[in-house]
């Protein structure tokens, strides 16, 4: 599975001499910084500084940026954790728990159940990549929009375990999503909704109203208290008590490797990646669990599955890319034109004729790893920083930035006005007990869904049961999903009923 | 005696069937093929069904006593005071392209500092432009895009 003499050449590259590593951990904190800021994306801070990378080496360039990549991906966990504001599609499942686990005072504990599960994750992401690159680019390329779809839908069916009072409001909420993922342009080309305004051609832009429904609607419930954590003794930041949350993260090995599995096989799908893979590995957390009325209301073990899920799609997402040149989202897009600029093309040829070099990234980026424990660890004490400034000047202060963010993305007045109506919307739907969060996974994933299901019907020609009897990995994608959805709840439910019985 | 049907839900419940209402009506307007309506019209149906339970739910349900009706009403202050900086901060959100970033944030931070329970007269201003002043020279040069400002 490994070529000996690459990996001992990769060594070398890496390692005699100190220059590959120079940028690391500028890299790191850059996107630490971006992760962290609501509004400013991961991909953003790559594309802003791909410029920089013209003067270095091909190495030295790609550690850069996919260091911009991995400490994005936990700095957009930081806030979803302290301020309920998830950086990027891909947090939205570690503000569930980690939120109220800082509401609680438990927000030391939470950074590090998240960096230990990030760092956790994001290393088995990439030694998975560097043992079975060849193999998973050969499932990458069997993916088609059939399983696409089974994948979808199995991200689809949180939906249904989010709810605080009713099943029927979580529905309700999820499908009010899907409806909203309708609006603008469809797959085939028809106008639908906009309006007559141009800013809906694309549809309603997902990260603004993530921002609105989620953040903006929590800072207006929040209004009139004194600080996010009530208790003054538990408002501090503790290195001991985020040390000792880092180690909690080892008591929870099932949720710890599953979450990591899924999050590389899920990251690996083109056009799916990290913002499916922490929602599905989430539900799988809840559903497996043996408290899972716990979930949603600060159960370390949902942080554990978000952020595990959501660091190893990173090496997940690097598959498609170096083994078949294929970008699996923008931050991978910003990579492959890195690529270009260096004179190199991504695919089977570089990884037969350039292993090298495939394996020094591998090795280079769990180097990073390493380093995103130690950097992480530092800056947290930092961004800790928020739970003691008073309510009065943090609610205003974040709500301005929300409407900053929105504005960062679209760069026109449609981002600040999406978080205005979707913070309108949230306030709304929480007064009433409604979950948020549904509605958002329903506007995340509606549009991905759409696409899929015409292209199926396309391919299919309109007989999408028969031609999922020719695709063999749609079969068995679809058989776990029953399996695990229709099937552990009954054995679970009759276990129960032994028991009651004996 | 029937369930009381509180306001913010009857307008979330009306939002919600007329939203959707309208997104179908457009879709099918545009083109009424199954590729075009794959989505929309089970989704439709589904809301149409759960709006209908939910109303009819909450509606059956036995009315609550009139001392837990007011001490719910009491517990919940409030609402005003949400909706109030709400209203600012949609009117900040559609201002800062028209008055200018800087001008909107800082008038939105200080009245919001005040609206929030922010004590003295010269601190939640003093704050309010500090903090202008850091989101437009640190945020706002990170912005791939130009941003209107009027001071700063």
């Amino acid at each position: 599975m490994i070529d000996q003499f690459a990996l001992s050449q990769a060594l070398d590259l890496l390692f005699s001499s100190f220059t590959p590593w120079l940028w690391v951990i500028p890299g790191l904190m850059i996107g630490l910084v971006f992760g962290s800021i609501p509004g400013l994306q991961i991909s953003m801070a790559m594309a802003v500084f791909l410029p920089v990378t013209f003067g270095m080496d091909f190495l030295q360039a790609m550690l850069f940026l996919t260091s911009i990549f991995t400490g994005g991906a936990y700095g957009g966990g930081v806030t979803a954790i302290l301020m309920n504001i998830p950086g990027s599609s891909s947090s939205i499942a570690t503000a569930f728990d980690g939120y109220p686990m800082a509401r609680q005072g438990k927000h030391n504990e939470a950074l590090g159940l998240g960096l230990a599960a990030s760092v956790v994750g994001a290393f088995v992401g990439y030694m998975l990549l560097m043992l079975l690159i060849q193999p998973l680019a050969a499932f990458v390329l069997k993916i088609g929009p059939l399983e696409m779809v089974v994948v979808v839908l199995w991200g689809l069916t949180l939906i249904a375990t989010l709810n605080d009072s009713a099943l029927s409001k979580g529905l309700l909420a999820g499908f009010f999503g899907l409806m909203l993922s309708q609006i603008g342009m469809s797959t085939t080309g028809v106008m639908r909704t906009s309006v007559g305004m141009p800013y809906l051609i694309d549809g309603l832009p997902v990260v603004p109203a993530m921002i609105g429904i989620f953040a903006a609607s929590e800072l207006l419930r929040l209004r009139g208290g004194t600080y996010l954590v009530r208790n003054e003794d538990q408002r501090d930041i503790s290195f001991g008590r985020i040390l000792k949350g880092a180690g909690e993260t080892f008591k929870y090995p099932g949720v710890l490797v599953r979450g990591s599995l899924l999050g590389a096989v899920i990251g690996a799908i083109p056009g799916v990646g990290s913002s499916v893979a922490n929602l599905v590995s989430y539900g799988e957390a809840k559903r497996t669990s043996k408290t899972p009325e716990r979930f949603g209301k600060g159960a370390p073990e949902g942080v554990v599955a978000a952020e595990s899920a959501n660091s190893s799609s990173e090496g997940g997402s690097m598959t498609a890319l170096l083994a078949l040149g294929i970008p699996g989202g923008a931050a991978t897009a910003v990579l492959l034109a890195a690529f270009s600029f260096h004179n190199i093309i991504g695919g089977p040829s570089f990884i037969r004729n350039q292993t090298d070099i495939v394996y020094s990234i591998i090795l280079g980026n769990l180097g990073q790893v390493v380093l995103l424990a130690v950097l992480g660890l530092l800056s947290l004490r930092l961004l800790g920083l928020v739970v003691r400034v008073p309510l009065s000047y943090l609610v205003p202060s974040v709500l301005a930035m929300c409407a900053w963010g929105g504005y960062g993305i679209t760069g026109t007045i449609a981002g600040p006005l999406t978080v205005a109506g979707f913070a309108a919307l949230g306030w709304l739907m929480r007064r009433n007990n409604y979950p948020v969060a549904a509605t958002v996974i329903g506007l995340l994933l509606g549009r991905m869904m759409e696409g899929e299901l015409v292209r199926t019907m396309q391919i299919s020609g309109g007989n999408p049961l028969r031609y999922m009897l020719e695709r063999p990995i749609a079969l068995v994608l679809f058989a776990v999903m029953l399996l695990v959805l229709v099937g552990a709840p009954l054995l679970k439910a009759m276990r129960r009923r032994r028991t009651t019985e004996a | 005696m029937t369930g009381k049907f509180h306001a913010t839900h009857a307008a979330l419940i009306g939002i919600i069937l007329a939203v959707s209402g309208f997104i179908t009506w457009s879709a099918v307007d545009a083109r009424a093929s199954m590729e075009n309506l794959i989505v929309t019209a089970p989704v439709a149906a589904v809301i149409a069904l759960l709006s209908v339970l939910l109303i009819a739910s909450t509606l059956l349900k036995p009315a609550p006593e009139a001392a837990e009706d007011a001490e719910e009403e009491t517990r919940d202050p409030g609402i005003w005071g949400d909706m109030l900086l709400l209203a600012g901060f949609g009117v900040f959100c559609y201002a800062l392209t028209h008055i200018g970033f800087d001008l909107a944030t800082f008038l939105f931070v200080w009245a919001g500092v005040v609206m929030s329970g922010g004590k003295g007269w010269w601190q939640p201003p003093l704050f309010a432009a500090a903090f202008t002043a850091l989101l437009v020279y640190g945020f706002g040069s990170l912005f791939p895009y130009p941003m209107l400002t009027l001071v700063l």
